[in-house]
């Protein structure tokens, strides 16, 4: 005998069942395992640090209706208790997006980095052209050529910094690029207005001038003055001879060619001294007045004027002469040729009312202004 | 057969018909109407990952309803894309509100800095009428031609403001304020070297 009672045989069986369905139950599974969305918006915060939805809108936007999507999925599905042996398809899409929007962050990270050096180099490079040419333009005293160009170069780069430090490195480059392109402009103005102290056939002219000025000094035994603007250089011969040279200074726009009045251009030509202004008749010390212009001159404007390049407004302008200086804090030429005053004393008392004055571009080929256009055509394609 | 007995399986249909659910036609149009806004505000620029979400919120509802309208009449549930029309819309507002926010903020900013700079370029100008006839007459008018520059330039702070470009306007303008200011210094450190001098008469040349 066991001693059982017939209830207690039904008991027994009832436990079980209850056990097997307790162990059933909690076996179920929640449609959707919350570190997956966890996952899923750490994803989403790399890819918004990332800044995707500017960098990368279209691959951003394929995100976040993906994710969006399955986000609605999660809340319709958010009642659902699977078997666990039954097929998640939610779970499915959500690993396949955590592992795709993985990639994106990864790859986007890459990109990124990539482009905030390129923006970096960029900067430095166009910064360093930007420096260069500002530095060889004012060693040739040709900064008016470019007239705004320099400024908005400036505010060009300064805009590609700004934006590079707020990490808008696709804003930075396109900047950037812009005062590159400003950049080749200035050269190709630079080019384009003193291309002539490159060109073979203008130095062989200015040559040829020099050279007669010279041989008219030794065949009339008396003095010549030449002037190279690109060397700022002021020449005394006498009988043919060199006898003194001195560094002068030009008009505020001297390397330019003079083409009207006020250009603050240094003419080029032959001219002679048509008279001499001791003290007291000059503001500027002393001073040696040119019979500019000349009929080349005024050959020279009138071409100007019907080709429309030079304003009905604009005169020939006159009054140029080599002089001193009047106040050496003031000192200042608009389109003559100054030099200090112990050296106007020396040249004052060695020339005559007719002494022939010789300006030129250039002597020689390898001039300053020929030699800086060709650093900066050497180095056009850098940036 | 008894008449009312036919009646009433008929009726059942038609109750049952009748119970069927309607798609949240209403809400729906409201959340489309809501996104539309919202990118009309600027969310697109100046929320572009909120934005993104939103239009992902309403593409998921779309296919849900959808999804329910595939479904056999008596299945059908729109409670959900009901729910979700109503939360996207509550979103897009937000949205609207934010990027209206932003891009307010965006242009005070950008109104700001256009400010300091016409101030700043308005400075350098007076100080050019001043500026000395120096020792390097190139100097002075390399600087004249630079307050021009940066007057001009003015010009292009403006034209970003008015078509709502307002990160380039204000690099811009901080740009000239900064550049403008580097100017005033140079003429300012000019006029106290020549203090006083006397300006030569202008000559024909």
């Amino acid at each position: 005998m066991t001693g059982q009672s017939p209830q207690m045989s039904w008991v027994i069986p009832g436990w079980g069942v209850l056990a097997l369905t307790g162990t059933l139950l909690s076996s179920c599974v929640e449609a959707v395992p919350q570190d997956m969305i966890k996952a899923l918006e750490s994803i989403d915060r790399d890819l918004i640090e990332l800044r995707a939805a500017e960098f990368s809108p279209s691959e951003y936007t394929r995100f976040a209706h993906q994710w969006m999507a399955l986000k609605t999925r999660v809340q319709t599905d958010e009642d659902v208790i699977r078997w666990p042996w039954e097929s998640n398809d939610l779970e499915v899409a959500l690993l396949q997006l955590q592992e795709e929007g993985s990639h994106t962050v990864a790859r986007l990270t890459k990109e990124r980095d990539e482009l905030r050096r390129s923006a970096e180099e960029k900067i430095a490079r166009v910064e360093d052209r930007f420096r260069m040419i500002t530095m060889q333009v004012d060693s040739i005293g040709s900064r008016l050529v470019l007239g705004q160009k320099p400024v908005e170069t400036d505010l060009l780069m300064k805009q590609a910094r700004s934006f590079y430090e707020e990490g808008q490195y696709d804003r930075s480059l396109d900047a950037s690029h812009r005062a590159a392109q400003n950049l080749v402009t200035q050269a190709a103005l630079l080019s384009n207005e003193l291309g002539r102290y490159a060109n073979r056939d203008r130095i062989s002219l200015w040559q040829r001038m020099a050279k007669d000025t010279i041989t008219w000094s030794r065949v009339h035994r008396t003095s010549a003055i030449v002037i190279s603007k690109a060397d700022r250089l002021l020449i005394l011969y006498r009988d043919g001879q060199k006898v003194l040279s001195y560094p002068v200074r030009l008009g505020f726009n001297g390397i330019r060619e003079k083409q009207y009045q006020g250009d603050g251009a240094t003419p080029e030509g032959r001219y002679r001294i048509s008279s001499k202004r001791g003290q007291g008749q000059t503001q500027f010390y002393r001073a040696l007045a040119l019979d500019y212009p000349n009929e080349e001159d005024r050959r020279r404007y009138r071409l100007g004027r019907t080709a429309g390049r030079i304003p009905a407004s604009r005169a020939i302008g006159g009054q140029i002469e080599i002089h001193g200086v009047e106040n050496e804090l003031m000192a200042q030429t608009l389109g003559c040729v100054m030099l200090n005053n112990p050296q106007m004393v020396l040249l004052y008392d060695r020339v005559d009312k007719g002494t022939p004055v010789t300006i030129v571009g250039a002597l020689h080929e390898h001039n300053s202004v020929a030699l800086t256009l060709a650093a900066l055509d050497d180095r056009r394609e850098e940036t | 057969m008894d008449k009312r007995v036919m009646t009433l399986p008929v009726m059942c249909i038609v109750l049952l018909l009748a119970a069927c659910a309607q798609p949240p036609t209403e809400q729906i149009q409201a959340a489309e109407k809501a996104v539309k806004e919202a990118q009309a505000s600027g969310a697109s620029t100046y929320i572009p990952d909120e934005y993104a979400k939103i239009e992902g919120t309403l593409a998921a509802l779309k296919k849900e309803e959808m999804d329910q309208e595939g479904k056999f009449a008596l299945f059908r549930d729109y409670g959900k894309v009901e729910q979700l029309a109503v939360a996207a819309k509550s979103e897009a507002d937000r949205l609207t509100t934010e990027a209206t926010k932003k891009k307010e903020e965006a242009k005070a900013a950008a109104l700001q800095a256009q400010r300091v700079a016409q101030e700043a370029v308005k400075t350098t100008l007076e100080l050019v009428a001043k500026a000395p006839t120096g020792k390097d007459r190139a100097a002075v008018e390399a600087i004249k031609a630079d307050a021009e520059a940066l007057k001009a330039s003015l010009n292009q702070v403006q034209m970003a403001i008015d078509t709502a470009d307002y990160p380039t306007a204000q690099t811009k303008a901080r740009a000239i304020h900064e550049k403008s200011n580097a100017v005033s210094q140079e003429i300012e450190t000019a006029l106290s070297k020549i203090g006083k001098g006397k300006l030569s008469t202008r000559k024909k040349k």
